[in-house]
């Protein structure tokens, strides 16, 4: 051994007063790069879709719900919640999240030591980083998803209006594929679509080209798939999460690619046709989707259902009140008649009331259900408007459905802003006129479909905005009619409602129509009712105001549809039919009082 | 030194290039065919100054059913790096070790016969564990590898962890009635 050997040991204390390479922590920071993956953060812009727990591979992310945040449509109140002991900062996270709300802060060194304050809440738990400004986000031209919807096959705008046949073709199978692998199966959607339907179950059948299967799902919750695969109001594709990035999955058009697929020969099979009798019978009023979606439930339970419909044919608004360039009959066809082929008897051409009695209704069913809609249109509360040059928006779109000529001559105005307006001049239109839309307030506020709106002005309808009509007067001819209207200024309102189109009577337009068809909405008509029932039954503007379950004060009545719901559109009706349907089976097995 | 896209060119004569990408003024990407990607890392080390290999690393195309392995070389002199991709059959890979061209190479053939399972036969040391000890499952960075099943089967969770499912939470809390009970049939 030498010296040096021995000595070489000691060498090392010379350093022992020199200041130390190590970095004091956390007293000293050193910042990450500027776009360092480090510890997650989470915008407002979250909607708690749960996709960042999808895709991550190490099972490092709860959904929880959060104090104070409330699920509302579209939001389902949970938000991402962080376990560190299993993150490996590959950020698939940020790069998949449908809002772009999730990012990553360029903060990577957190000292503590509790080791569970490693599992957080990104965005909603106070951290140091919530407020960074640098830190990993998505690319912009880096894309886990594909933003744009597969387009349809239409009619041309020119070809359309040349007559009533359907205007959207339908998606092939390799469209149907294409479009169903963009959704992400997050479900959002489910609680905004009124009936509840199984979506992401469905979109997925259609990927894996499973029609049968496909078909199961829709009529567990809606027995209208075909109708409602075209003209559905599709609020489910307003929450969508792809419609944050990009354009929402074509929900409404995956329903019809499966039912598209299934002939109606095969329906029974596939849903199963036996139906076992339990000996009680229920009456419905009114054919409509309501009434004939309650009937279907009912009659899967094994009640004995008799529908009573004062038309000639059963569809209700779907048949009398939707063009067939949108649903074409042998498409409604196909969801009446599988309803009805399980035995589901409808008398046609008889009105409550005037053919058969209320009361006897009431006493010989052993529940009853009232769907009757809304068909008496709404006056304009205009002088002169009984003219006889003046039509119902319904009585275009109810001739038209049943083989008569409206007999709307060749320079129509319309007035309204709703679907009916829509339809009532796309059909004008079909049929040669010249069309002017006349709405009260914007083109944005309209009520109809934004679908409806485009086409009707890509098949030449003239729509003109903040129009209010003040008076009808009698023309130089007796076929024509005269309209008086003012232009409108939209005045914001003090308690924060929406703008308010005032007219300005400085600006007023003289002009003459072949007929003015009014299309401003429309009410009920419950006049067959007898008063001794109505005074049991709550009632608000004309409308029914269910209790659970679609019950009324009448404990054997339970009502749904226009004539029972805000919403007035066919799948709030089928839902209607579907929740009335377990109520009554409640309430005749004990389990729903009166 | 001649830019590095005549030089691929000019290599071009003897070797198959293909798919030449510059990605940035100081790389550029292209493709050889399994058979001539050693001859050439030699003759570029040997012949063009791309002396250092600086890392080798694999793709793993699941769909296409293949391999893409990465030499990236780089040249000191012109400061300039290339990547070599070569494709393999993602079916029982194998490719010829480069360890004597660069010592070093048998490391990360090591460490990509334990991620992806690619053979690099007389490679040194090649089936020693490299940083996955005891590793009793397929080599993990194949994507057939199922890493979230495998994490919840190995280790136990945090305690506090529990998460809820969107769709189904909203049901609870927004619509608990509208929900069919099993049906009870014909009573």
């Amino acid at each position: 051994m030498s010296l040096k050997d021995l000595i070489s040991p000691f060498y090392v204390w010379q350093r022992a007063f020199e200041k130390p390479y190590t970095q004091k922590r956390p007293i000293e920071d050193r910042p990450g790069a500027p776009r360092y993956r480090g510890f997650h953060m989470n915008s407002e812009d979250c909607i708690g879709c749960g996709t960042c727990e999808t895709i991550c591979q190490n099972h490092a992310i709860d959904m929880v719900p959060v104090e104070g945040l409330e699920q509302r449509s579209g939001d389902s109140g949970l938000r991402p919640r962080f376990d560190y002991g299993r993150c490996c900062w590959c950020a698939l996270c940020v790069d998949i999240c449908t809002t772009r709300s999730l990012r990553m802060s360029n903060h990577y060194a957190w000292i503590t030591e509790d080791p569970d304050a490693f599992h957080f809440t990104a965005g909603t738990d106070a951290m140091p980083w919530n407020q960074n400004s640098l830190g990993y986000r998505r690319d912009d031209d880096y894309h886990l998803l594909v933003h744009e919807r597969i387009d349809m096959q239409a009619l041309g705008a020119e070809e359309s209006v040349a007559g009533f046949d359907e205007v959207m073709k339908g998606y092939t199978e390799e469209q149907a594929v294409l479009e169903a692998d963009r959704c992400v199966e997050c479900g959002i959607c489910v609680a905004t679509c009124p009936a509840h339907m199984a979506i992401p179950d469905y979109i997925r059948a259609v990927r894996q080209r499973d029609y049968e299967a496909g078909l199961r799902l829709l009529y567990e919750t809606n027995p209208f798939s075909s109708t409602c695969g075209r003209i559905c109001t599709h609020r489910c594709e307003t929450v969508c999460v792809m419609g944050y990035q990009g354009d929402p999955i074509a929900i409404r058009w995956l329903k019809r690619a499966i039912v598209d697929r299934v002939p109606a020969e095969r329906y029974r099979e596939i849903l199963g046709d036996e139906v076992v009798e339990n000996g009680r019978k229920v009456g419905v009023i009114g054919a409509g989707p309501g009434g004939m979606s309650a009937a279907y439930y009912l009659r899967r339970q094994g009640y004995a259902v008799t529908v009573y419909e004062s038309q000639a044919r059963a569809g209700g608004m779907l048949r009398y009140g939707v063009p067939s360039y949108r649903l074409p009959d042998d498409q409604l066809d196909k969801d009446l008649e599988y309803i009805r082929s399980l035995g589901v008897e409808v008398k046609f051409n008889t009105h409550i009331g005037r053919d058969v009695p209320f009361r006897q209704l009431i006493e010989d069913y052993d529940a009853l259900f009232l769907a009757v809609g809304l068909n008496q249109p709404s006056a304009l509360r205009i002088q002169g408007e009984e003219h006889p040059r003046v039509l119902s928006g319904l009585q275009v779109l109810d001739d038209v459905a049943s083989g008569r000529d409206p007999g709307v001559g060749s320079k129509v105005a319309v007035i309204g802003g709703g679907n009916v307006a829509m339809d009532a001049a796309r059909v004008s239109r079909r049929l040669g006129a010249d069309v002017t839309v006349l709405y009260r307030r914007r083109i944005e506020d309209m009520p109809a479909d934004p679908e409806e709106i485009h086409e009707s002005q890509a098949e030449g309808c003239k729509l003109v905005q903040q129009a209010i009509p003040v008076e009808i007067k009698n023309a130089a001819s007796t076929s024509q009619v005269t309209i008086v209207w003012g232009e409108a200024e939209m005045i914001a309102d003090d308690k924060g409602g929406r703008p308010r189109p005032v007219l300005q009577e400085d600006r007023m337009h003289e002009e003459t129509y072949d007929c003015i068809i009014a299309a401003i909405g429309q009410g009920g008509q419950l006049d067959f009712i007898p008063a001794e029932y109505r005074d049991r039954i709550e009632f608000k503007w004309n409308k029914f105001v269910p209790g659970e379950y679609q019950q009324t004060g009448l404990p054997k009545l339970f009502v749904g549809g226009d004539i029972a719901n805000s919403r007035a559109d066919a799948i709030s009706a089928i839902e209607d039919g579907h929740h009335a349907a377990r109520g009554i089976h409640r309430f005749l097995t004990g389990t729903l009082d009166g | 030194m001649a830019n590095p896209i005549e030089l691929l060119q000019r290599f071009g004569k003897n070797f198959a290039i293909s798919e030449i990408h510059e990605q940035k003024a100081d790389l550029t990407f292209f493709k050889v065919p399994k058979e001539q990607a050693v001859r050439l890392l030699r003759e570029l080390r040997d012949d063009a100054g791309y002396t250092h290999l600086a890392f080798l690393t694999n793709i793993d195309w699941i769909e296409k059913g293949i391999f893409t392995l990465t030499y990236m070389l780089h040249n000191y002199d012109a400061r300039h790096s290339l990547g070599m991709h070569v494709d393999l059959e993602r079916d029982n890979a194998e490719m010829q070790s480069i360890h004597g061209l660069w010592a070093q190479a048998a490391t990360y053939q090591r460490e990509l016969r334990e991620m992806y399972g690619i053979r690099f036969p007389g490679s040194p040391r090649l089936d020693e564990d490299f940083c996955l000890e005891g590793w009793d499952q397929i080599p993990p960075m194949r994507k057939e590898f199922d890493t979230a099943a495998f994490s919840l089967e190995r280790f136990y969770s945090r305690e506090g962890r529990g998460t809820e499912d969107p769709r189904e939470h909203m049901k609870g809390l927004l619509y608990p009635t509208h929900t069919d009970e099993p049906s009870s049939g014909g009573q």
